[in-house]
């Protein structure tokens, strides 16, 4: 008995001698301490890379696996095209009201993340400071961008400069609750950064545009201060202006001068300094040549800054679910069909009203039609940024036409009939009816086009890009040399009238680019009408709206209002042996309520989006957003 | 063998009695009703959609989330809640009336009904609407009642339901020009409208929007057919 318990004193005693040892200890593999992070060049590269990254998308409040959106994005959720007067989507939607929160931005987590990365940065030493400059610059760039898409959904919140917040259980949380700036102080944050980072950046250009340089930097400046000045200006002139009492929302009207003057000298100086320039490679296919544009990397001149993809990895599934029936390359297709509201607004090149849309004269089917001898000519009329832009009948992408056909225009006893059939249906002569790729009749037919038009902008041409395990590679661009002449002459003229030299030599220069005539005086009616022609699917037409406060004017509801409605222009093919119309084609404007019965209702309370109970909960500080 | 089964037997009801007072409520008893007023007379407001909306704040509570209350298109509204105080303002911007945010503070014990009284930029009154061979013919007195208002545009609405306001209607009918206060004839012709021709039953409605406001304020709804 006795023995035994000496045995169990001796093991206890071997036991305790051993435990000290570190034979079980081991360093975590999965996280890795600041210090660490920081004295290695290719991690702190990796950690910049984790915000852009972020910068696509961020985290909804309180889930784990919901997602919000930073505007139109190729890479994004395609929802996000059907929601303004540009495309819809191939299925019945009952929507009848804007969503103020869809593309509200909230991370503060993000903005930590980035000070904290500048405080690493500053303190390291295995970079010299020359070699730190442009990433504190790339750094203090994304944060601005965020707060730039915070402010413009949300007005003014919270600014919390350079400061990482520590905090310990039972230290008092009030003094880390920050209340909302004013929207001015938020846009003049944003331009102030932007303007003191341009010099710390490079000024060469970046691969695929997709690291922001100088030019970045001042261009979201320019974009900012545009966006304030709008503001300012368009906000005032409201029957009830936009506001709450402490100006976290509405800014004033005497600001807007000073704005405009920085949009218009940052613009300038992108312009006149910069490496880019309006790309114009093919002065005998300005359709083509403006598809290049914006969508092909291959010695681009024209991108500023994008948000990239590449194979393998980083990739997205715009041009499977995108691609005409007739093309797929997977199960999905046709997902996007843009409205006739958006294809009516490019100008005839002819035309005697440069700057303003025109519609289609088509005459009327039920009447005396119109015929036209291919399915093309209509919209080879057109500012050729329509065929950069939008699908056609007749329209040719990756050296295949693509053929929209919504039915036959038969003649019985003199009268011009119409003949509709199921998507890909032929007659019993072999002609074809209704085209695989639509227009179809079909509120609930999904897969088909339902207006005539197809996207064509971020749709990709290289083989295999329309598979679902492939994905596309297309870019994003955020910015680029155009919108550097359109802010230019914009501000120019709301400071210096319509008839001033810096205005026009800017905005032609990117009609003529685009291959339409010149102006010789410019009005408001024709800056609204050239963002929405080259900004298209760009997120730009929403985001334009909102700044000239036209938004609750245009898309008004009511069935009456055609501009807030949607339509189609449907082409039909004359089958008519005998007729001397045989074989040419005729259109139909087509409203689009049988797939989609509720008008565009944009109405006030959509200009800003809301603060989240839970914000507001979190921080009583904050106030409320108007209409809330 | 027989201990067993009753040891059983008897924990099984011990359980059930135990189970349903620990983390149950009560359901809300008590039912806040009222109308939203002016001078004593309920505003037909849009009671669709959830558009105009009233607030409920409680204090003492962590959170501060508003339980929102949404009224009826003949100025209704209801809730069920627990007794208690209870905080009640309109919505910020929201409503046909001015956007004054008074607290009215309301003791909930049982039911308890309240008239919400706002400022409304215009009433409606003595609205007459009638049908004659397709056409909407409409009387009525728009009432200014806040000195600087405007009105920004009157609708003539009609609907195959007793729903009718500015987003669920067949035909909807605007008028922004020549707008004056005191009687008002005016008429609108349905004739090439399929959906209205063929509609069963027909409602119809009248709206004032004042400029500015994100609402307007309507007519009682009235049955034409």
């Amino acid at each position: 008995m006795k023995r035994k318990y000496f045995y169990i004193v001796g093991l206890a005693c071997i036991l305790l001698g051993n435990g000290c040892s570190d034979f079980l200890e081991q360093k975590p593999d999965t996280i890795l301490p600041n210090d660490e992070v920081y004295s290695d060049p290719n991690l702190i590269k990796s950690v910049l890379a984790n915000f852009y990254e972020r910068l696509s998308r961020g985290l909804k409040p309180n889930t784990t696996d919901q997602y919000y959106q930073w505007g139109q994005r190729a890479g994004g959720e395609q929802y996000d095209y059907t929601t303004i007067d540009e495309a819809i989507k191939y299925d019945f939607d009952q929507v009848n009201t804007f969503d103020r929160n869809r593309w509200r931005v909230y991370d503060y987590e993000l903005v930590r993340n980035i000070n904290q990365f500048l405080q690493g940065l500053n303190q390291t030493t295995v970079l010299s400071d020359t070699e730190k400059a442009p990433l504190l610059g790339e750094a203090r760039l994304i944060r601005a961008w965020y707060y730039f898409n915070m402010c413009r959904s949300l007005g003014g919140m919270p600014l919390v400069g350079d400061e990482v917040f520590d905090f310990t259980p039972g230290d008092d949380v009030t003094a880390l609750q920050r209340p909302r700036a004013t929207e001015a102080a938020t846009y003049d944050y944003i331009i102030s950064e932007c303007h003191a980072i341009a010099s710390l950046m490079t000024s060469e250009k970046t691969t695929n545009s997709a690291r922001a340089n100088k030019w970045t930097a001042k261009m979201l400046e320019a974009r900012a201060a545009l966006y304030a000045g709008s503001l300012a200006k368009y906000n005032s002139q409201m029957p009830a202006p936009i506001q709450t009492t402490g100006r976290e929302v509405g800014i004033e009207r005497s600001k807007a001068e000073s704005y405009y003057q920085q949009a218009l000298d940052a613009a300038t100086e992108v312009i006149e300094q910069g490496p880019y320039a309006l790309q114009d490679k093919r002065p005998d296919d300005k359709a083509r040549n403006f598809y290049e544009a914006v969508c092909m990397k291959d010695a681009n001149t024209e991108v500023i800054w994008a948000r990239d993809y590449i194979f393998p990895g980083q990739t997205h599934g715009f041009t499977t679910g995108n691609l005409p029936a007739s093309m797929a390359q997977d199960a999905n297709t046709s997902y996007l069909s843009v409205l006739l509201n958006l294809a009516e607004e490019f100008e005839l090149i002819n035309t005697t009203t440069p700057g303003v849309g025109s519609k289609f004269d088509v005459g009327s089917l039920s009447g005396t039609p119109k015929f036209f001898n291919t399915a093309s000519e209509l919209f080879e009329q057109r500012d050729p940024r329509l065929g950069g832009t939008i699908l056609y009948p007749g329209s040719v992408f990756a050296n295949t036409e693509v053929v929209y056909q919504a039915g036959q225009l038969n003649q019985q006893d003199g009268q011009w009939i119409k003949r509709e059939g199921a998507a890909n249906s032929s007659d019993a002569q072999g002609n074809l009816i209704t085209s695989a790729n639509g227009p179809v009749f079909s509120s609930s037919l999904r897969l088909v086009n339902k207006t005539g038009f197809g996207i064509r902008k971020f749709l990709d041409e290289t083989p295999g890009a329309g598979t679902i395990g492939r994905g596309s590679e297309m870019w994003e661009p955020r910015f680029r040399i155009a919108e550097a002449h359109l802010i230019a002459a914009e501000a120019a003229f709301e400071l210096n009238g319509g008839s001033n030299a810096v205005s026009l030599a800017n905005i032609n220069a990117v009609r003529t680019r685009a291959g339409v005539q010149p102006l010789t005086i410019l009005t408001f009616e024709n800056i609204v009408h050239e963002n929405r022609v080259e900004f298209a699917f760009e997120d730009h037409r929403y985001w334009d709206m909102l700044r000239w406060r036209l938004a609750d004017k245009t898309w008004s509801g009511g069935s009456s209002n055609e501009k807030a409605g949607r339509r189609g222009l449907w082409p039909y093919r004359v089958v008519a042996p005998g007729s001397p119309e045989n074989g040419k084609w005729a259109f139909e404007v087509k409203n689009m309520n049988f797939i989609y019965p509720n008008p565009l209702n944009f109405e006030v309370r959509h200009y800003y989006s809301e603060l989240d109970n839970s914000w507001l909960n979190n921080n009583p500080k904050l106030v409320k957003n108007p209409y809330q | 063998m027989k201990k067993y089964v009753i040891n059983w037997v008897f924990c099984i009801v011990f359980l059930s009695l135990l189970g349903c007072g620990k983390d149950n409520y009560e359901a809300p008893e008590a039912t806040l009703s009222g109308r939203v007023v002016y001078q004593g007379q309920a505003l037909n407001v849009r009671g669709t959609d959830e558009r105009v909306r009233l607030q409920l704040y409680q204090d003492g509570y962590a959170k501060r989330d508003p339980i929102e209350v949404f009224v009826g298109q003949d100025g209704s509204f209801s809730a069920k809640l627990f007794d208690g105080q209870y905080k009640l303002v309109t919505r910020d911007g929201n409503g046909p009336w001015v956007n004054s945010r008074d607290t009215t503070v309301v003791d909930l014990r049982g039911s308890t009904s309240i008239d919400l009284e706002v400022t409304p930029f215009f009433t409606i009154s003595d609205a007459a609407i009638s049908l004659a061979s397709n056409t909407m013919n409409t009387s009525f007195t728009i009432n200014k009642i806040v000195d600087n208002a405007e009105i920004d545009r009157v609708l003539l609405l009609l609907n195959a339901t007793a729903f009718v306001d500015d987003g669920f209607n067949l035909m909807r009918k605007e008028f922004t020009t020549d707008l004056t206060t005191g009687p008002v004839n005016l008429s609108a012709e349905f004739a090439d409208n399929a959906k209205v021709l063929e509609a069963k039953a027909l409602f119809g409605r009248v709206c004032v929007w004042a400029k500015g406001a994100d609402q307007g304020i309507y007519s009682p709804v009235i049955k034409l057919k």
